[in-house]
């Protein structure tokens, strides 16, 4: 009942941030408008689908931004007419049955280099120091202990310009898999909101969910749900 | 009127209709026609007529689909498995005709029997394999008629699959679900994958190797292909799809934020997906042959995992609009948005059936557990299917509408369960791995 309340809370501020969009904006400061601010964008994202002219920019752009060159290929149904079946026979002829092979083989090569690379984060994040931060059941809400950590985190971001931060969002596995992919991503921006408060450049920072799908314990009680329910810290690779 | 005005006036009256119908306490659950009675069958054998030696000794091909053949037709729910042993016939004493004594077989209160054999070709172990069975039926007193199968040892179940779909086909003209697939995703060591595996769990085939998540597999309508939640590049995340014959792959939404749950609708023409690019998770849907997207929701809240009706006409979705996430449903267009779900402060995961009579959702109880629930469509009948401890999630149909697959943590790790739309026969499906989950049910061939 609890978590239900604070996350009911927080809608009412998210409804009452998009009214007061300006008041948000002076508080926050300029570099946040860049693509940060969740609800600013869903502010002005629902005005221009309103107001027509924004539309047609706003829907190349996504185009643009999806299928890249390729054409997507017909995706309707032969139709459902029992298919390949071709129904029993008195007298039935051999009928071939074909293999089973309706998978390409995968190829694992890009999974043994992403190990490494993600490897090299771990080892760079530990070397940094970098603190996570860890919400209540259901909730995104920064605890003060969150602010804590995230205060240390800020300090060292701040002195390391050059450096690019990804914040993950994580949760523990109670509630469905798509459900947990959206409160991760609030806890990672609720995180991220707060390293900007903070003076840390939005441009060193990004957010990624990983949901209820990269956890850090498997065990199904409250001492290993709490250590999942995280925005976990990461230093980018190759930057 | 404003549309709010509207959508508050139908969530009313949707849960003064929920509250008078929850009375009711004898729900009567049949994903079929309430007045299906099963065709008791009578499976003789399929006789073994020469196997390839193994270590084990030399491996018995009729024996073997003969189970996978009983388990198919037991889990087409068409069928009921008679025992006519009494009848005193073995499989290796028939050939293509019926035994005289099958005239009897109504008495066991068998109406089809069926018998048949399966072995090599020869002695050399990549020989092709022979199996040939046969139908007959009790009522009319005649051979209804038989198949003959050959190929190679690695399709000997899919031999079994195929028969028993014929003999669904044939006395429902469905085509049966013994040969569908189901996709699903699978711990390897840290990342998590796509597999498809056979509908009873076997023959698992590894799909996508990236090294790190791929999540939410769903699957086109003629089955070529499976679109998805990428996470290829680990910090960007994607909306791919995959064909599964070649392994091609296409980006279809690759904005910023979160593109998560996509899902064809039925001809195939639009993808139904959530985005938080514009800030929060919002609904959109893409057209496939020009790509022109739309949005569907506006809202400040997250909306998300949608399932289209059968018709294609209509999505159900997940919002927290209203506080925790709640079932809505909409037109195509985001049009005519209706709160569906009522009870309880947390519904999500909906799967809309092939038939359209029901939603399946994950519903957390009174005792926060995560379970199965079902409701109609117009929110007048809800029932939770299954109980007791563990997570449930990603509930799929299958497409005769009479099964879903979902995984579960009730045992312990996450693995993969069906169970009949009525709630009997729970089944667990997989049984390797460290943590399987996201099943989703191909369309029938």
């Amino acid at each position: 009942m609890l978590e239900r309340t604070v996350l009911h809370r927080s809608h009412k501020k998210l409804r009452k941030g998009v009214k007061n969009m300006t008041r948000l904006q002076s508080l926050v400061g300029v570099p946040f408008v860049i693509g940060s601010c969740l609800l600013m964008m869903a502010g002005c994202a629902s005005k221009s689908v309103r107001s027509g002219g924004d539309t047609v920019a706003l829907q190349q752009e996504r185009q643009d931004r999806g299928v890249s060159g390729q054409e997507v290929p017909d995706l309707s149904p032969f139709g459902q007419d029992g298919g390949s079946l071709r129904g029993l026979d008195k007298n039935p002829s051999e009928e071939r049955v074909g293999s089973n092979a309706l998978v390409a083989k995968s190829d694992p090569g890009s999974a043994a280099r992403q190990l490494d690379e993600i490897r090299a984060e771990q080892a760079a994040s530990v070397a940094a120091g970098l603190r996570d931060v860890f919400f209540a059941f259901d909730s995104f809400v920064i605890t003060e202990e969150g602010r804590q950590a995230l205060a240390r985190n800020a300090e060292w971001i701040k002195s390391n310009r050059g450096v690019q931060l990804k914040i993950e969002g994580h949760c523990d596995e109670r509630g469905t898999s798509a459900y947990n992919l959206v409160l991760g991503e609030k806890r990672a921006k609720a995180a991220r909101n707060y390293l900007v408060e903070l003076g840390v450049s939005p441009g060193q920072l990004s957010v990624v969910s990983y949901g209820k799908e990269r956890p850090f314990c498997k065990e199904h009680d409250e001492s290993c749900y709490s250590q999942n329910r995280r925005a976990h810290m990461v230093v980018k690779g190759g930057s | 009127m404003s549309s709010k005005t509207v959508i508050v006036g139908l969530c009313v009256s949707a849960g003064l209709v929920w509250i008078i119908e929850s009375g009711a306490t004898d729900v009567f659950l049949e994903a079929t026609r309430p007045d299906f009675q099963k065709i008791p069958v009578g499976v003789v054998g399929i006789a073994d007529a020469g196997g390839p030696e193994s270590p084990e000794g030399r491996i018995k091909l009729g024996t073997r689909i003969e189970e996978v053949l009983k388990a198919d037709l037991r889990r087409s729910l068409v069928f009921s498995l008679v025992d006519v042993a009494s009848l005193g016939v073995k499989a290796s004493m028939l050939g293509s005709e019926p035994h005289p004594s099958f005239k009897q077989a109504t008495e066991q209160g068998a109406s089809v029997i069926v018998w048949g054999k399966a072995g090599m070709k020869s002695e050399d172990k990549d020989a092709d394999v022979n199996m040939e069975a046969y139908v007959y039926d009790a009522g009319s007193d005649e051979l209804v008629g038989g198949k003959r199968y050959v190929g190679s040892p690695a399709v000997v179940r899919l031999m079994a699959h195929r028969f028993a779909d014929e003999l669904v086909f044939r006395y429902t003209g469905e085509p049966g679900i013994a040969r569908t697939k189901i996709a699903y995703v699978a711990e390897q060591g840290a990342a998590r994958e796509l597999f498809v595996m056979d509908y009873d769990g076997y023959e698992p085939r590894q799909v996508t190797a990236d090294g790190f998540l791929n999540l939410m597999p769903r699957w086109s309508p003629d089955r070529r292909f499976l679109v998805f939640t990428a996470y290829r590049h680990r910090n960007t995340q994607t909306i791919d799809m995959i064909e599964l014959a070649t392994g091609k792959r296409w980006t279809l939404v690759s904005w910023g934020g979160l593109n998560i749950t996509p899902t064809l609708s039925p001809d195939g023409n639009f993808l139904a997906f959530a985005s938080s690019y514009e800030g929060n998770s919002e609904l959109y849907r893409m057209d496939t042959r020009t790509k022109a997207v739309q949005r569907l929701t506006v809202n400040a809240a997250g909306d998300l995992s949608p399932t289209w009706s059968p018709s294609g006409r209509e999505l159900a979705f997940v919002s927290d609009r209203s506080g925790g996430p709640q079932i809505f449903l909409m037109s195509g267009d985001g049009t005519n948005v209706r709160r569906l779900t009522f009870e309880g402060d947390y519904n999500a995961a909906p799967a809309w059936s092939p038939r359209g009579n029901w939603i399946a959702y994950v519903c957390r109880t009174p005792k926060k557990e995560y379970k199965l629930c079902l409701i109609t469509p117009d929110g007048q009948k809800r029932v939770q299917l299954t109980t007791g401890p563990g997570v449930d999630d990603s509930p799929s149909w299958s497409p005769d509408g009479r099964h879903l697959v979902f995984s579960s943590t009730v045992e312990g790790r996450s693995h993969i369960y069906m169970i009949n739309a009525d709630g009997k026969d729970l089944e667990r499906i997989t049984h390797t791995g460290t943590h399987n989950s996201a099943p989703a049910w191909s369309p029938a061939s």
